[in-house]
């Protein structure tokens, strides 16, 4: 008896400390569910939209003719244009391209990494004798914006295969998204989860729930559309946390993590922001 | 007479300016770099562990100004920071190595 109880109790135990990925988004949802009882869930896709009604509307207002609008046509232009070899981006993605941002990132099982759609875009040109693009704003960023606005209404789908190296790099992230850091010590947490809803200076906080299904962003403060890796440098700037490199490892994990727990959620990028 | 009373106050007042001249007294490039090497050091291990500060950056940059132009006890006093803030960022490191999973949502959370 007293064998099964010290079974019991680690088996408890590893089952808190090693939780599955599903288990995580399903108790983040929970969480959410019992912060804010009167939302659906499914609203946080649209970041602080979700809980600031004046915002929301005007936010509203501009989506009769969005900022972003621009962007995915350029991205359009730039997704047809062949490379100087005859072949485009259409070829390096399964369904041509379309309809397909929902399963990104994936992770690469050959090179052991996590693959981000704008690494994907990136991979694709260098492996036509094509320049890279810059990471952060632009011609990479537009592509992905038009990647995007092919897939609205697709369901989040990013996937964990049964690979250590996956879940390692799952669990980097998730670390990543709870650890304090900076100067200032916030984690991605602390604004996201126990703040969401809440106001910081002038701002409404976004939720975690949906954080990834959006992007790349219109921020009018950028005057831009951007991408994620822009998001999370500003981010860690804002905490006194040195930043680290667009589509380094830290940060595919980073976005690794965060889009699964957004998974099930209906993709709604590109989208305009404060 | 009264020559040899002043003696000794001219002898002190004499060893003292040689002593506020000596070039003991203030940093020099050798103990600038040993500064550097130990503050790159610490700023390193705060790098391995995903936690470095900003400041840490701009900290450095003022001291390679500082020593540039000769003012090796400024770029001393910078580097001295830029190494506390990585001990601390060191500190938060270590810190949250086991926190961090507190904050995590659990199916039971309240």
């Amino acid at each position: 008896m007293k064998r099964l109880l010290i079974a019991c109790f680690l088996s408890v135990l590893m089952a808190n400390a090693f939780a599955t990925p599903e288990q995580d988004r399903l108790a983040l949802r929970e969480f959410f569910s019992k912060r804010f009882p009167k939302l659906d869930l499914n609203e946080m896709a649209n970041g602080l939209y979700a809980f600031d009604e004046g915002a929301r509307e005007q936010w509203l207002e501009m989506e009769d003719f969005p900022p972003y609008e621009i962007a995915v046509e350029a991205g359009e232009e730039a997704f047809n244009q062949p490379f100087a070899n005859g072949k485009g981006y259409a070829d390096c993605f399964e369904n041509g391209g379309i309809g397909i941002r929902q399963n990104y990132p994936r992770f690469d099982t050959d090179s052991g990494q996590v693959v981000t759609l704008e690494l994907a875009i990136n991979q694709c040109r260098e492996a036509n004798g094509e320049e890279p693009l810059p990471w952060l704003t632009g011609e990479l960023a537009e592509i992905s914006a038009y990647m995007a606005y092919t897939s609205r209404g697709n369901e989040m789908n990013v996937v964990i295969p049964d690979d250590p190296r996956a879940i390692a790099a799952y669990e980097a992230g998730k670390e990543y998204y709870y650890t304090r850091r900076g100067q200032l010590e916030f984690a991605c947490e602390n604004c996201h989860m126990q703040s969401a809803g809440n106001l910081l200076r002038a701002d409404t906080l976004s939720g975690m729930l949906g954080q990834a299904t959006h992007w790349p962003v219109y921020r009018s403060k950028w005057g831009e559309i951007g991408t994620l890796n822009k998001r999370f440098q500003e981010c860690n700037e804002q905490v006194r946390a040195k930043a680290y490199e667009p589509q380094s490892e830290v940060y595919r994990n980073l976005e690794y993590f965060l889009s699964y727990m957004s998974n099930g959620m209906e993709l709604n990028g590109p989208a305009s922001r404060r | 007479m009264h020559m040899k009373r002043q003696l000794p106050v001219l002898t002190l007042v004499i060893l003292a300016l040689c002593i506020l001249q000596s070039p003991a007294m203030a940093a020099d490039q050798a103990e600038y770099e040993a500064a550097l090497a130990g503050a790159q050091e610490t700023l390193r291990d705060a790098a391995t562990r995903v936690q470095l500060w900003t400041t840490s950056d701009q900290l450095l940059q003022s001291a390679a100004e500082a020593a540039a132009s000769g003012d090796y006890d400024l770029a001393i006093r910078q580097l001295e920071e830029a190494e506390l803030h990585a001990q601390l960022a060191l500190a938060t490191a270590e810190r949250e190595k086991t926190v961090w999973q507190k904050s995590v949502p659990k199916p039971d959370h309240p």
